[in-house]
């Protein structure tokens, strides 16, 4: 499958689970051009030894939570949004894997 | 609070339906009984963003695929304002998961600034500052992922308060990108804002993230006093202003600044690293998104569509669910994370981003907050304004997203009028010196004179 | 052919905490479904995960045991699918930075010790539990999120023997340890097993991954069906395919589940919600050194204090509660060997009659400690114990058994010199062998002073008494 081909658009919306029609898609080949440009802008910063930032602060926690039962929903609760509840149980058409 | 044009729940509410139909801020209205709780905010109408979760109360995030979603619990900020004697009167508009900057990605449409009506209120915490420069509610709670307070507090001419990453808790809010989500919110005039984080701020053990920095007694402490202070002007955005009159009131109240004692000095960024922070911001906004948002599935709550299996349920769900916006956000997003392209995508914008925080952080050597434009230009029109998809904008548009970044506080002031709508000037200081924040910030308000900013409902 | 044989092994634990790894929701089996969640565990728009502090202590724990090095700096990282029982769309696991690495256990097959190296473990989130019907699937959340630690093998087994060796042995050391309830067949511990065949040690083989395996046995059984499969694959020139199989008791060979297409991508980042936690050195520290005794020691410390045989020691720490019991009853009684033959033997037998585990013995340890201490004082005799004991498994004291039957020894002297006397009278003969020197006259002679005093003398004295008595005639 050739790398930004319609095909592989579809594969991957398919892999995030939705669809996107070949109009959608057609715009997203213009933005994966800009992707593509600012990869190359990125390549031009040296980032040799520097880590990922991936928290804004990074002074470690100590927090644990004690293991203390809370915040518990009842079945009603947990079942409250959702469409199709049976026997207490969230249901959905048969699961193919 | 201090000063407010309508501390009343029923005129707040009567306000609010008075403006729906021109501004559609509103998703929800929200029809509880009284507070009878006494504290700080006692009686007080407050608007939230409809991303923050309240039990019983239906939060959609302006997206479909939470259309019907009602939350069987409340953010840990919704129970901190109902204990301080809040009243919620509604649930206000977004651009979708609060992904855009327009709010016009919206599932109940386009939310339209007070001030004209053809233009947006920018977003995504848009309905939220159309509500409070329209006079109807004096405190409206926000997030701000990457300027979503403090960017359409800048184009509503309102305060919009973006505090220190950790301040106020996160849990509850539905997400867009967690790393740079932060609570926010919008008032008329300093002071209330001092108050509203005395509320609002605090540990909160549901949220690993939070801080256990003390919570001042931030209004109580206000000086709006600049003798040795000395206030940094942020010369490589400015000099990216084009408009003249902005550009010229600017400088008037540094001027006025000056005179009040406080010390000015330039500070400067490597325009390199200004021009990185787009680009760097979307992709670890990105990916972090269509991770957080891959509980949108239709399963256990949210709109479901229905399918011969599974896959299809999800997928039809999702579809339907999503706009096409977010589903291309979504796209770029989980591409950045392949495995492949960690190291040229995510992982490369995360040391990018340490290496711009790092300058950023060089600025405040020399000085106790950095003084700028929140934005360069008045509100767009809504038929003109898209929300940029993932090409190149100018950094004086996107400046703000390094608070997002570093997660420095920081406050969105308005600084007089271009063309009869609002224009604003940015504060920030460093982390958890909100109280020198709100002090320089209330002598910048004495200077402006623009205290009580709102338009009358 | 023989092939040379390959097997690396990967199991799941469940943790024995009250609540889930990342909300305060309870962790129990058995309860009525979508009772035991919180918003966290379906993952409810706006909720973020919180750390529970007694999984990290107990995997703290199973890494000590298994001697990994300790990452201290805890990190969490996001593994990204979509599945319907993972309500967040993402499961919470430690991908970059897990908590022990470089371990090994040593496994003991047929005597023979040997080293299986420990990859990593890592702390993760379960996820919800699913029931496939004609009318569709029900999904029921109280599972999700509750604590694991999976544990990764070195490719280090090469038979199915070492590989259900391995598994035995982790499961006893994390039971020992408390860290989980280790039970297979309620999914408490899952493991997959992969498994290559090639020609020499140097060249890996394509390999298969067994899933669902609930018993040890199992473990063995399966491991050896694929072996012989996929050695008559390779004798035929044929190839394995790299696959996910499962056992199949009823036809004792594995069965294809899916075939692997390709890796897939995660695209595991770090957890931006959860920064990265520094432990407390001192309560690491303080964990570690009081550590549960785990099985090897036990037997070790069985064997020099209670000069137990290596097997007897064996017998007992399999089952730690049998173990546990043993202990209690030396806590009333010194006869350790004595008490090991009763809880191996008897004990044993009537809790399998009855179809009880140790766990709920139905005698407490201080009875069955005072019918061995009574026994050895001689108060009864042995074959009296065997009655004793019946009464004492339906939870009585032996002491009023004894006396309720009548059992209690006559030790008076004068009382047995009597029967002895008349016994000897009555058996000229045997007094005749005793003087030709024919010891077993004496065992007789025994024999018919018990049965004269309806097995109520003290047999030690009888015997003393009879010897003295001999002499003088």
């Amino acid at each position: 499958m050739e790398k930004f081909s319609t095909e592989y658009f579809h594969k991957l919306a398919n892999d995030l689970k939705f669809d996107l029609s070949d109009e959608e898609i057609e715009e997203l080949k213009k933005d994966f051009v800009a992707v593509e440009e600012q990869v190359s802008l990125f390549e031009k910063v040296d980032t040799e030894g520097v880590e990922p930032m991936v928290y804004p602060f990074e002074a470690p926690t100590t927090f644990l939570r004690e293991d203390v039962v809370s915040d518990v929903l009842t079945q009603e609760e947990a079942l409250k949004n959702v469409k199709d509840a049976r026997m207490g149980h969230v249901h959905v058409p048969k699961v193919v894997k | 609070m201090e000063i407010s044009n309508c501390v009343n729940k029923n005129v707040a509410i009567e306000k609010i339906n008075a403006v729906q139909p021109k501004l559609n801020a509103v998703v929800t209205m929200v029809d509880e009984a009284d507070n009878t709780k006494e504290g700080k905010l006692s009686g007080v109408p407050v608007a939230l963003k409809d991303n923050i979760s309240t039990c019983g109360i239906r939060t959609t995030a302006s997206s479909r695929i939470l259309d019907n979603y009602v939350p069987v619990y409340d953010a840990t900020i919704v129970k901190k304002l109902r204990e301080a004697g809040a009243d919620f009167v509604c649930k206000a508009s977004m651009d979708e998961l609060g992904m855009g900057g327009t709010n016009k990605n919206a599932y109940t449409g386009a939310v339209h600034n007070p001030y004209d009506l053809d233009r947006i209120p920018g977003g995504s915490s848009g309905g939220c500052a159309a509500l409070v420069a329209a006079g109807c509610v004096p405190l409206a709670i926000g997030t701000d992922t990457g300027d979503s307070v403090r960017k359409p507090a800048a184009y509503c001419g309102v305060v919009g308060v973006k505090p220190t990453y950790g301040r106020i808790s996160r849990y509850g809010i539905i997400p867009y990108a967690s790393s740079l989500d932060h609570v926010g919110y919008f008032t008329t005039n300093v002071k209330d804002a001092a108050l509203a984080l005395e509320v609002l701020a605090g540990r909160d053990d549901h949220d690993m993230t939070s801080s256990y920095e003390e919570v001042k007694e931030y209004s109580k402490l206000l000086n709006g006093d600049l003798t040795n202070k000395t206030i940094g002007v942020f010369k490589t955005v400015i000099d990216e202003v084009e408009n003249e009159e902005l550009k010229a009131q600017f400088n008037a109240l540094v001027s006025k600044l000056e005179e009040k004692g406080a010390k000015i000095v330039e500070v400067e960024m490597p325009k390199e690293y200004m021009e990185l922070i787009a680009p760097v911001y979307k992709t670890i906004a990105n990916a972090e998104a269509t991770a957080n948002h891959s509980n949108l599935d239709g399963i256990r709550f949210g709109m479901r569509e229905e399918g011969q299996d599974l896959e299809e349920v999800m997928t039809n769900t999702r579809t339907k669910g999503f706009s096409s916006y977010v589903r291309a956000r979504f796209v770029i997003g989980s591409y950045s994370l392949f495995e492949e392209n960690q190291d040229r995508l995510f992982r490369k914008a995360q040391k990018i981003r340490r290496l711009i925080v790092q300058a950023y952080a060089k600025m405040f050597e020399e000085c106790d907050a950095v003084l700028s434009v929140a934005a360069p230009t008045i509100a767009p029109l809504i038929n003109e304004s898209t929300n940029v998809r993932f090409g190149v904008s100018s950094f004086a548009e996107e400046h703000m997203q390094l608070q997002n970044f570093s997660g420095y506080p920081s406050i969105t002031l308005p600084l007089g009028k271009v063309d009869s709508m609002p224009v604003a000037v940015n504060l920030t200081c460093k982390p958890f010196e909100e109280q020198k924040m709100f002090d320089v910030s209330s002598a910048i308000e004495e200077c402006t004179g623009l205290k009580g900013q709102c338009l009358e409902g | 052919m023989n092939y040379f044989v390959t097997i690396g092994i990967e199991i799941h634990c469940e943790l024995k905490t009250n609540t889930k790894m990342f909300s305060g929701a309870p962790v129990r089996f058995g309860e009525i479904a979508n009772t035991c969640t919180s918003v966290v565990d379906l993952g409810h728009p706006g909720c973020l995960p919180c750390v529970n502090k007694e999984a990290v202590a107990l995997a703290i724990k199973a890494c000590t045991a298994m001697h990994c090095d300790l990452e201290t700096l805890v990190r969490f990282d996001r593994k990204n699918y979509y599945y319907s029982d993972l309500p967040k769309g993402f499961q919470i696991t430690q991908q970059f930075h897990p908590i022990g690495t470089n371990g090994y256990v040593e496994i003991d097959v047929d005597g023979e010790k040997k080293q299986i190296r420990i990859e990593r473990i890592h702390m993760e989130e379960d996820t919800a539990k699913q029931f496939h019907k004609d009318t569709g699937t029900y999904i029921d959340f109280n599972r999700a999120g509750t604590p694991l630690i999976e544990i990764v093998s070195k490719p280090d087994m090469h038979s199915a023997k070492e590989a259900a060796a391995y598994v035995e042995t982790l499961r006893k050391n994390l039971l020992y340890l408390n860290v989980s309830d280790v039970k297979m067949e309620e999914g408490s511990m899952r493991c997959d097993v992969n498994i290559s065949l090639s020609k020499d040690k140097d060249t890996l083989g394509t390999k298969t991954e067994i899933k669902n395996l609930n018993s040890i046995a199992n473990v063995q059984k399966a491991v050896q069906a694929e072996i012989e499969r996929q050695s008559a694959l390779l004798d035929a020139g044929e190839k394995v395919e790299q696959a996910t199989r499962r056992y199949d008791e009823a036809q004792k060979t594995t069965i294809l589940m899916r075939k692997k297409e390709g890796n897939v991508d995660y695209k595991y980042f770090p957890e931006p919600n959860i920064f990265p936690i520094q432990l407390d050195l001192d309560w690491v520290k303080s964990i570690q050194d009081n550590l549960e005794e785990l099985p090897d020691a036990r037997l070790a410390r069985f064997m020099k204090d209670y000069e137990l045989s290596e097997y007897d020691a064996g017998v007992l720490v399999s089952d730690r509660e049998m173990a546990d019991f043993f202990e209690e009853v030396l806590k009333s009684t010194k006869f350790a060997k004595k008490a090991c033959n009763w809880i191996i033997g008897d004990v044993s037998a009537y809790l399998n009659k009855n179809n009880l585990s140790f766990a709920k013995v139905p005698c407490s340890s201080e009875n069955l400690a005072s019918l061995i201490n009574v026994i050895e004082a001689g108060e009864i005799s042995g074959k009296q114990g065997k009655v004793v004991f019946e009464e004492v498994m339906q939870g009585k004291d032996p002491k009023k058994v004894i006396e309720e039957k009548g059992m209690k020894q006559v030790s008076d002297d004068g009382a047995i010199l009597a029967i002895v006397n008349s016994v000897l009278d009555a058996n000229p003969q045997s007094i005749e062998d005793f003087k030709n020197g024919k010891d077993r006259a004496v065992g007789f002679l025994v024999g018919q002073v018990m049965k004269a005093s309806r097995g109520q003398a003290n047999p030690k004295r009888t015997n003393e008494l009879i010897q003295e008595e001999l002499k003088k005639r």
